[in-house]
């Protein structure tokens, strides 16, 4: 390159990114809104637009920045400060000091978009405003004569927006039509939905343009509270490059916390590993996730996120199995958290997930129940990849995972993990299963999988006693064993003969 | 009040930078390109021309270059816009009283607008 390219392409930056403030929003938009851009949200009736419009503003005057909301034919400003005024965000000390509301439909009835273009600029020099709100675009789209002049009055509002250092959101509603005037001149287009899902309403967001920067495709979940617009970012899209790291060779090991199973795996679970541990219920998932997290220490931190039973109900179940663990929990080396698998977002709790391991500086995790996030979601069909990101993100940290799933078969023949293209994402798979033999139910352990190591085939019995799960021997003389009916051996028999 | 040529080919610059000077004040006579400010110059000699770089039919510095060869146009105060870089143009045009890249600031008008305006006065 020559100086002369360089110098040109110095005079060329990048332009500023503008943060919202909102959380979520910044992070899906890699930065933020490009600073002096003019942005379309669009949304259903309900879904959050005049929210997210308030929202956008007061942030911004709480950053220094003076904002100004022009409404065309919405809601009366009464009513609209009224409802605000549950919302976090809500400042009345600011309104019409740093933040401006102006009613303009009469203006727009009277003077047309000539007369709106015109209150506009006047007023975003008056009043030093560095972001304007416009709610309900189509009224004004309403009063063009045709097509182009609308598409006249966006780039208006465009030249405005860069001259007036003024950075611009025209609020409209979802309409039929796939591609509006208005799409194809802004810098970005926003859609936010409140969707049905059965029974269940979830709201989301989705980027679907935005000019000078990438963003994390996709839709994302949206929520509205006391904090005002919440976003979480869809796991999948925000995790999709993990933190790399170097791998030792031979890998490290961490212990499962059953000294027989150790062994089995040839000296532990690989560090940084994920692992499911698959089986009916009863079987003993737990217990050895409980025995898995008592071998945290002051250097290993551990945390467990618990979808069906509460840390009561898993410390007094800890006492009699693993009974390390509870002064583990009660001096903190182990955390856990419990989540109902109830309505709930899934990139939330990984989102909340990932933070508390971050402050735990966590290395080993318990997910007990890994089906509670299926439960939760209205997308189950998301959870593999879902599971594939959060476990990769993992990897990457260095912490070391252990899932515990569900099956629904409790004896037979067929074990069919609940979501398919889950074990593949494993790296390491533990089978724990009731089997008859001799009219009595016994549990069975075998490791189906230890990726790029060598591990133990044999099945074997064990108990859980109150020392925790104890391995006894392999199933000698028995075959079938995996059908869930042991049957004695030919061999055995007629070697006996 | 000041008479001020506004040339521009771009929709909605000319249209931005009229209604900002008639706000401070001024007369404002738009043109096209550089062939139509020059027709626009002879029906009425402005006080300061603020011109486009890059125009079909005549440029900037096709119009710079006319104004320069006429006497009575030659000493009337020339603003060039362009959005590339100042050091970008420099070898097609380089006799100008300011240089305002776009896109550009309302602020930044106004100022320029009052210190050509008075530099000519002076």
């Amino acid at each position: 390159m020559t100086d002369t390219e360089t110098h040109d392409h110095a005079a060329y930056q990048a332009p500023p990114r503008l943060a919202s403030g909102i959380t979520g929003l910044d992070e899906i938009l890699l930065g933020g809104f490009v600073t002096n851009g003019i942005y379309v949200i669009q949304g259903t009736p309900g879904a959050g637009k005049t929210i997210l419009g308030n929202q956008l503003c007061y942030n911004h005057v709480a950053n220094g920045g003076r904002a100004l909301y022009v409404t065309l034919l919405s809601e009366q400003h009464e009513r609209m400060l009224a409802n605000l005024q549950t919302m976090r965000f809500f400042n009345p000390s600011c309104i019409a000091r740093e933040l401006n509301y102006v009613s303009a439909f009469q203006l727009l009835e009277r003077d047309g978009l000539a007369g709106l273009v015109t209150l506009i600029r006047r007023e975003i020099v008056g009043q030093g405003a560095s972001m304007l709100v416009i709610d309900g675009i189509l009224a004004a789209e309403a009063q063009a004569s045709s097509a182009l002049e609308f598409k006249k009055f966006v780039h208006e509002l465009q030249m405005l927006a860069g001259a007036g250092d003024c950075t611009m959101f025209l609020l409209t509603s979802a309409r039929d039509q796939t591609v509006a005037p208005e799409h194809t001149m802004v810098d970005g287009m926003i859609e936010i939905c409140d969707a049905a899902y059965g029974w269940r309403s979830e709201r989301d967001i989705h980027i679907r343009k935005f000019r000078g920067s990438d963003t994390l495709r996709g839709r994302h979940a949206l929520r509205i509270s006391a904090d005002g617009i919440t976003i979480f970012p869809r796991i999948e899209a925000l995790l999709h490059t993990p933190p790399r790291r170097r791998y030792a060779s031979p890998q490290p090991r961490v212990s499962s916390g059953v000294a027989g199973l150790d062994a089995m795996l040839g000296g532990g679970l690989p560090a940084a590993s994920s692992t499911l541990v698959l089986g009916p219920t009863g079987a003993g998932k737990t217990s050895l996730g409980l025995q898995f997290l008592g071998g945290c220490t002051a250097d290993e931190p551990g945390l467990m996120l618990a979808f069906y039973e509460t840390p009561e109900q898993i410390l007094a179940r800890a006492a009699t199995i693993a009974s390390g663990l509870p002064p583990l929990a009660q001096s903190g080396i182990v955390e856990i958290l419990w989540q109902s698998s109830s309505e709930d977002l899934i990139d939330r709790v990984a989102g909340d997930l990932l933070a508390r391991i971050s402050a735990q500086r966590a290395k080993r995790l318990l997910i007990d129940g890994l089906l509670g996030f299926a439960d939760m979601t209205v997308q189950p069909e998301r959870i593999p990849l879902f599971y594939r990101a959060l476990a990769n993100e993992l990897r990457g940290r260095g912490v070391t995972v252990m899932c515990t799933v569900e099956v629904p078969e409790l004896v037979g023949p067929v074990v069919q993990p609940p979501i398919s293209h889950l074990t593949p994402v494993a790296e390491n798979l533990i089978l724990l299963r009731y089997v008859e033999q001799d009219a009595t139910l016994r549990r069975v352990l075998s490791v189906m999988k230890v990726r790029d190591s060598a591990f133990d085939h044999r099945l074997r019995e064990f108990d859980i006693t109150a020392e925790g799960i104890v391995l006894g021997d392999g199933f000698a003389g028995a075959q079938s064993v995996l059908s869930g009916f042991a049957q004695e051996t030919a061999a055995s028999d007629s070697g006996s003969g | 009040m000041a008479t001020i040529l506004v040339v521009d080919d771009e929709f909605g610059i000319g249209e931005l930078l009229e209604a900002v000077l008639l706000d401070d004040g001024h007369r404002v006579i738009t043109a096209m390109n550089g062939r139509h400010a020059l027709e626009r110059m002879a029906e009425a000699k402005p006080d300061l021309v603020i011109s486009d770089l890059m125009m079909p039919v005549m440029d900037g510095g096709g119009l710079r270059q006319a104004m320069l060869n006429n006497p009575e146009w030659a000493e009337i105060p020339f603003m060039l816009m362009c959005a590339v870089p100042e050091a970008g143009i420099r070898e097609r045009i380089s006799q100008y009283d300011a240089y305002l890249r776009k896109p550009f600031k309302l602020a930044e008008i106004s100022q320029l607008v009052a210190r050509l305006l008075q530099s000519r006065a002076a």
